[in-house]
């Protein structure tokens, strides 16, 4: 999956003009980007927090950032890094623990708003949220979003090789998981 | 992986009706319409790359300048000897006073010339300082 292509439209309207160019930017990523946060931090009110953290960021960064890298995995880079600082955030301060989705949605009224899946989605959001961070974004990001090897490689900073391990033990940590093993 | 295989295209959550269609307002009006206020560089980063030309050229103009002041000063002290006497003269005549230009001129006339003093001269002129006539016949 080329990602990079398709910005050269982005890249050549923040040339010429940059409001305009960011537009296009929040245009095309703040859905991508809100699913991929969602997905990593589980509530809605904190995957809206990230996601204007994260586009502030961009907006802030954005005559620094260079042309010859690309917009997709860099919004990307500033999304994890968002997401992963309001968990970090949220499990010193938190009451609420989400480590069990299932009784944590069926009791809570939030929970149960945003949450409208099956039991076996909730098993297996459930099984998800056992994984060790690292594992967790790999999996979340090549399983939902089919994410290539590369760009998570750019995104996250680890090589291929190491991504493609921890997507295999993450995997396997699920089954076990799902099967009761 | 069959047991989430089936799942995967299924999206469980949920977000607040009108969501999206109000994100990408909210998100413009707290960066784009915000403008520069929040946004890097400041005018120090913007104008770093005309700041960096700036100090290249004020760099080339020193270095420019330190240059033919040096080339020039040695070209005065190697071409002073082809100097016409008179343009000399007339160079230094307001800076020392006659008889230091007298001394000058002769010794540009005959370089090896040594100036030549009368012991008379002498004597004469350690009279005029007050220094005692006995120890000038002792010291000549």
């Amino acid at each position: 999956m080329d990602q990079n292509k398709p910005d050269s439209d982005i890249l050549n309207l923040l040339e010429t003009d940059m409001n305009k160019g960011f537009r296009l930017v929040v245009d095309r990523y703040s859905t991508r980007l809100y699913w991929h946060i969602r997905r990593l931090v589980i509530l809605h009110e904190d995957a809206d927090d990230a996601l204007q953290n994260t586009f502030v960021n961009a907006w802030r960064n954005i005559s620094q950032f260079r042309s010859e890298s690309s917009i997709y995995t860099w919004l990307y880079a500033i999304a994890t890094n968002e997401a992963l600082s309001l968990i970090n955030k949220r499990t010193r301060n938190s009451a609420v623990s989400l480590d069990d989705l299932g009784a944590w949605f069926s009791n809570s009224r939030e929970g149960s708003t945003w949450f409208d899946g099956d039991e076996a989605q909730l098993q297996l959001q459930n099984a998800i949220l056992k994984l060790p961070e690292k594992q967790r974004i790999v999996f979340n990001m090549k399983y939902f979003e089919d994410m290539t090897y590369e760009d998570m490689s750019i995104i996250l900073k680890t090589s291929v090789g190491a991504l493609k391990a921890s997507y295999h033990h993450a995997v396997k940590k699920i089954e076990n998981i799902l099967t009761g093993i | 992986m069959k047991k989430t295989d089936k799942i995967q295209e299924e999206n469980p959550f949920k977000v607040p009706a009108n969501y999206f269609e109000e994100l990408n307002r909210k998100i413009i009006s707290s960066t784009v319409e915000k403008g520069d206020e929040i946004r890097k560089p400041g005018l120090y980063l913007k104008m770093r790359p005309f700041l960096a030309v700036a100090a290249s050229i004020a760099l080339l103009a020193i270095l420019s300048y330190a240059g033919i002041r040096l080339f020039s000063s040695r070209n005065e002290a190697l071409s002073l000897s082809s100097i016409p006497f008179e343009e000399y003269t007339e160079s230094i005549l307001e800076e020392i006073d006659i008889l230091t230009l007298e001394e000058n001129v002769l010794l540009l006339e005959n370089p090896s010339a040594e100036p030549q003093t009368e012991k008379k001269d002498i004597i004469d002129y350690l009279l005029l300082e007050n220094i005692d006539i006995n120890e000038i016949q002792d010291q000549l």
